[in-house]
This record gives structure tokens, sequence and C-alpha cells, in this order.
């Protein structure tokens, strides 16, 4: 989902980089508002833990490949605020010190993974209302992972697909379909890590996932 | 911080474990560009270590190894640094 230096205009590119501003910014200031004793811990590893898991790509249709975001995992794990701000570390160091994802497409990129945060923290708060036991927990974070990674793609589509790079093989109308039909399969592995790795954090150390005690979802899960 | 350490130590091992599994097909994105026809565009910067890939390594193993462990390590730091600016200790 990572995006090269050229393939968005340079219009696009300062909206998305205005839009990434904001966006941490607010994050910031709700993260600083949440948090009064130190997850300086939590924060670090499980961001570590989104840089690798990005690293391993897993095969998917028509010869490509795709990895996992995770930006359900992290907004469950730390509040989707925090999530956020996570998430932009990764995208930051990636860019800067291997090249993944261009310079001038940062703004792009924090933005189309960071949403995939609070969108999917967003989802299971909807989604978690009447839930009962872990099972049908782990069916929400599916779903709202298959869907926050489907936008956050859908974004990246649309920025890409918008740019005059792309104008002469049919712009949005070509772009969209065709990352939309990979990342939906990308989204289905998406889905079904991050509800193992979360409800395994639930049965083990349901305490540290602040996110998940944000949503309130009573499940029975021993604190 | 006990289990902070074991959880990274996990982190490390998994991904030892599961690089050489990983697909070197190129990322959706990627691939799309290329199908679409749209032209390589030249990067602005490689970074230092470009494509998880240490240049002066010869095995391709060991070399995105030891720039995904220094990744890894990097963000620990930034999200250490991050988290402790971050969080204001009230009275």
């Amino acid at each position: 989902m990572h995006i090269k230096d050229g393939f968005i205009d340079p219009s696009i590119a300062l909206i998305t980089f205005a839009a990434a501003i904001i966006l941490l910014v607010i994050s910031w200031k709700k993260a600083k508002a949440t948090y009064t004793q130190s997850f300086a811990a939590i924060l670090a590893i499980s961001s570590a833990f989104v840089f690798a898991a990005q690293m391993i790509n897993f095969p998917l249709a028509l010869g490509t490949s795709g990895h996992l975001v995770g930006g359900t995992f992290l907004a469950m794990l730390l509040g989707p605020f925090a999530a956020m701000i996570s998430m932009s570390i990764v995208v930051v160091m990636q860019a800067f010190f291997f090249g993944d994802g261009g310079i001038s497409t940062l703004g792009a990129n924090i933005f189309n993974m960071a949403i995939t945060c609070g969108l999917g923290f967003l989802l299971l708060k909807l989604l978690t209302r009447n839930v009962r036991g872990i099972g049908q927990f782990a069916s929400r974070v599916f779903a709202a992972s298959w869907i926050s990674v489907m936008v956050g793609s859908l974004a990246a589509a649309l920025e890409v697909g918008f740019s005059s790079v792309s104008a002469s093989v049919g712009g949005v109308w070509a772009v969209v379909p065709t990352l939309l039909g990979f990342y939906a399969i990308a989204g289905l592995i998406e889905g079904a890590v991050s509800a193992a790795l979360l409800t395994s954090l639930m049965r083990f150390s349901p305490a540290i996932m602040v996110g998940f005690n944000l949503i309130k979802v009573k499940l029975g899960v021993k604190e | 911080m006990k289990k902070a350490l074991l959880a990274l130590a996990l982190i490390l091992v998994g991904l030892a474990v599961l690089l050489p599994l990983a697909s070197s097909n190129p990322d959706a994105l990627d691939a799309l560009t290329a199908n679409l026809g749209l032209q390589q565009q030249i990067s602005m910067w490689q970074g230092i270590m470009p494509g998880y890939s240490i240049p002066l390594v010869g095995n391709n193993y060991t070399s995105t190894l030891i720039s995904g462990i220094g990744g890894v390590l990097m963000v620990v730091v930034a999200g250490l640094v991050v988290g402790k600016v971050l969080v204001v200790k009230r009275p």
C-alpha cells in the first residue's frame, strides 16, 4: 500500500500531507489527554510488531503480493489515536531508512494507513455493541480489519487514479477496481491474522489492550 | 519490562523464521502500476537500507534479516521516545 515517489500529483501530495498533519495533531492531542501513565513500552513493541509484519509479503493473485497493514490490531491495543501515531512512526521509518514508500508521498502513505487505525476502531465500536463471547468478537475484528484495509487501499487508489500519471491508462476507473481486487484478498488475510492475534491477547493479557478496554465489550474475559 | 523484552524477542524470532517464506512477488500497488503501463518514476530517496537490504551483504536472507532487525530496533527506540514525550505524568 506504500505509494512511491512520482505516482501522485504534487497537488494531491500537498493535500494528503495537510490531511496527515491534521490527523496527527488531533491524534497527539487526544492521545495526550487519554493516557495518564506511561505506555511507551507497549507503543514501542506494537509499532515494532507492525513494522516486522509489514516486511513479510504474502502471495496474492496474478503474481502479486501484499502485507499486513495492522491498523485494527494497533487500534485495539493502543486506542485509535495512539494507534495512528504508532502507524505514522512505522511509515516514516520505512520511507526514510528503507525507501519503502516515497518522500513526496509520505503524507499520502501516512494518511492511507493511519485511517485504517481510526476506522478499524470505529467499526469495532459499532459492530461489537451486542457481542457476547470471543468467537463473535473475532468475527467482528475480521470484518473491521477487512473493511479498514479496503478503505485505506481505496484512498491510495484514488490518489494514484486522480493523478496525471495514470490518465493515459484510464485513470481512476482503471486503478480503483484493480487495486481493490487485490486488497480484497489481502484484507481477508489481514482479518484472519488480526482476529487470531487479538483474541489470543484478550485471553492472556486483556489489561494491556487500551483500545479494547475503551469500547468496553463484555465478553467475560478475566482481567 | 520483562514482558516487553520477551515480546521483542518473539518479534525478532518471528521475523527470522518467516522471512524466507515471504513472497518475492511485487507488491499489489507496484504490480498495478507496472501492469497498467505506468512508467517507473525515479525515487527522490532510496533509503539507507534500500528495499530492506544491506548493500554490502551478499546473502539475500542475511541482508534482509539484518536490515529488518535494525528497523525493528529503530522503531522500538522511536516508539519509546514518542511514548515518553506523549504522556505527561500528572500528580
